[in-house]
């Protein structure tokens, strides 16, 4: 099964940044009976006109590391356990059909939208005199004057005109070739902005209306395929905006609703079923506020909960079963909403502060892979050369060198590094590990080593070496595959066997 | 299989050792250091097969406490190897060297200056069995099997 991953505007990118930490810790979707969903392929595509978005260009260059990585751990195999689990690719690479021509990248291309004032997009200047004044009652002048290269500015009655053009971009015919029956399309977006409150209708609109369009294959597939959505209602704030009031926080609350007013009528009203499945999520208690940036600098905000609890969202819906959303006929049921609430309603979270359900899913995966950053930024450079390391296939010291490695520690868990700090520091803050601690026995916050006769266990750096050294002895899972997925998965499963044995279980 | 081999060649080269310790015409102890009355009380008063076993022991127990007993990640680098190899060649002749000088004085003699001289070669025999035992028993240590030089 395919999930098309439709990541829409600067929330977009920031959940699928979330999306891409989980599938590296290795948290993959489940089915009905709690067994990782099998020959998943998550393709996530980015919508956003904005290309200079920091957020997005953070998450772009996550997402050609971790398939960087992936890829050189279990080729093209979509079924892997362990780190980087869930394979991520491009509308490209899975393309057959080479009529069209796509780039290798995440990244719908807006180019007719991205390059144009609004006025220009829309023809203005062409219009007669009658339609220039109603077009000037519907868009205000700032929003008439917006170049959109810096996306929608909040303004969802631009992005609701200029994205329509999608349904005739390369991106989506390719799209509609690669979509077979059984694959599943999902979209994240928020609903107080400007490109994901426009950009998911219109989105939903046109496959659902798949019948209608021209130049495009799978029309049927694609008019009745499962359709999930993450809707996200305001949970930040801006500073710093008092003079330019293009976005301001006093009316995200309006937008919402008026947003979710026309979803109930178009999308997700009782007996609707343009969308299968919509996930609200949002939060009362507001992040620290962010700088205020309509898009002219970059506009780079800081990682959030609600980010990483809006990854859940895709991965939940992976997981459904088809008889949930579609009808023994392979009609799409209607739409069933999904909320989500925290087991303790706290200002700072550790893992106790989550659900059970939650906490099943990610506390071990997330926990292994905050080890992983520990022991690679911390231990394993000094173990070149003993034990593991040295069994075939033998990890050389040229390996610290090596592409996979530099992209792994030197851009991946740096990303991962600042996307866990930021999420810190934020509000609500996320404080499942403890900031700069690099001592493994106290670096989950909340959760102890177990006792024994003497003290504490104790888990360090020499701890994992003695049990990767132990699973790697005479072990012929690793003659046939490589270095790097080697060390992954040994130190993956002796991060297994030290959390049974050593940490509190607390889920 | 091939770790297997090497265990049998380090107990066939011990076992060798043992029988040319203890053989009359050819006697391993006597090719480093030769002293005509030393070496003769030595054979009669039945004191080479000791010796020999002493210094195995030494050895083959040193290596098996390093990979077995210590076999540990803090101690799995090719000097902490070389320190145990110190110590089990300080160790056998030490020991032997204390046997040698207990049967000696049991028996009315005393041989001092011999015995330091005779004993440098359990310093180089225990040193090279431990090699042998280290090659023979290294395999199957999960933490140190790679030490003093990788497979």
């Amino acid at each position: 099964m395919r999930l098309f991953l439709f990541a829409i505007g600067g929330t977009g990118s920031r959940v699928l940044k979330s999306l891409l930490m989980l599938s590296a810790a290795g948290v993959r979707p489940l089915d009905e009976n709690g067994k990782p969903v099998r020959d998943l392929e998550i393709v996530p595509v980015i919508i956003d006109p904005h290309k200079a978005n920091e957020d997005l260009k953070r998450t772009e260059a996550l997402l050609n590391d971790y398939r960087d990585i992936r890829r050189k751990l279990y080729g093209n195999e979509p079924n892997a356990d362990g780190f980087f689990a869930n394979r991520i690719v491009t509308l490209r690479e899975i393309m057959s059909n080479t009529s069209v021509t796509l780039n290798d990248t995440f990244i719908f291309n807006l180019g007719a939208v991205e390059n144009a004032k609004f006025r220009e997009f829309i023809g203005y200047d062409t219009m007669n005199e009658a339609n220039q004044a109603l077009t000037s009652l519907l868009f205000a002048n700032y929003q008439l004057e917006n170049k959109m290269n810096i996306g929608f500015v909040g303004s969802p009655n631009i992005g609701s005109v200029a994205l329509n053009e999608i349904k005739d971009s390369n991106e989506f015919k390719a799209f509609s070739n690669i979509f077979r029956q059984g694959d599943r399309i999902f979209f994240i977006s928020s609903i107080f902005g400007g490109t994901g409150a426009a950009g998911f209708p219109i989105m939903v609109k046109n496959i659902r209306q798949a019948a209608n369009l021209e130049g495009i294959e799978n029309r049927d597939a694609l008019s009745r395929a499962p359709i999930g959505g993450l809707t996200v209602l305001p949970y930040f704030t801006l500073e710093g905006n008092k003079h330019d009031q293009r976005i301001a926080t006093s009316d995200f609350i309006v937008k919402t609703q008026s947003a979710l007013y026309y979803y109930k009528n178009t999308l997700t009203g009782a007996n609707d079923s343009n969308v299968n499945s919509i996930y609200y999520l949002g939060d009362q208690v507001r992040s620290k506020p962010y700088l205020y940036d309509p898009g002219e600098h970059g506009q780079r905000n800081n990682a959030h909960l609600i980010e990483l609890i809006g990854a859940m969202a895709p991965l939940d819906f992976a997981g459904v079963p088809e008889n949930k959303l579609t009808d023994p006929d392979g009609y799409p049921l209607p739409t069933t909403a999904y909320e989500y609430a925290l087991a303790k309603d706290e200002l700072s979270l550790n893992f106790l502060s989550l659900g059970h359900r939650t906490r099943q899913l990610i506390y071990e995966p997330m926990s292994k892979f905050h080890l992983l950053f520990l022991f690679l930024t911390t231990g394993f450079k000094d173990m070149i050369g003993q034990g593991f390391t040295e069994d075939a296939p033998k990890i050389k010291s040229d390996f610290l060198a090596s592409q996979f490695y530099r992209t792994l520690v030197d851009q991946f868990l740096l990303g991962y590094a600042q996307w866990l700090t930021e999420m810190n520091d934020n509000m609500r803050s996320v404080a499942f590990f403890k900031p700069g601690e690099i001592d493994m026995a106290h670096a989950i916050e909340g959760v102890n080593v177990k006792k024994r006769l003497l003290g504490h266990y104790k888990v360090d750096n020499d701890v994992f070496k003695a049990e990767m050294n132990k699973l790697s002895k005479n072990n012929p899972a690793y003659s046939d595959r490589s270095v790097e997925f080697k060390l992954l998965d040994l130190f993956d499963k002796a991060a297994h066997n030290i959390f049974v044995e050593r940490y509190e279980n607390i889920n | 299989m091939k770790h297997l081999v090497y265990l049998i060649i380090g107990i066939a080269v011990t076992v060798l050792f043992f029988i040319l310790s203890c053989t009359d015409g050819f006697n391993i102890w006597e090719l480093l250091y030769f002293n005509q009355g030393y070496n003769d009380k030595m054979y009669n008063l039945d004191m080479y097969p000791v010796i020999a076993a002493i210094t195995i022991l030494v050895a083959w127990g040193g290596a098996a406490i390093y990979y077995y007993a210590i076999n540990s990640v803090k101690f799995d680098r090719w000097y902490h190897w070389l320190a145990v190899l110190g110590v089990v060649a300080v160790l056998a002749p030490v020991v032997c060297y204390i046997y040698n000088d207990t049967v000696f004085a049991n028996n009315g003699l005393m041989y001092i200056g011999e015995s330091i001289q005779f004993e440098m070669q359990t310093v180089l025999f225990a040193a090279l069995l431990f090699i042998v035992a280290s090659y023979s028993m290294r395999w199957w240590s999960s933490n140190c099997r790679h030490t003093p030089l990788p497979q």
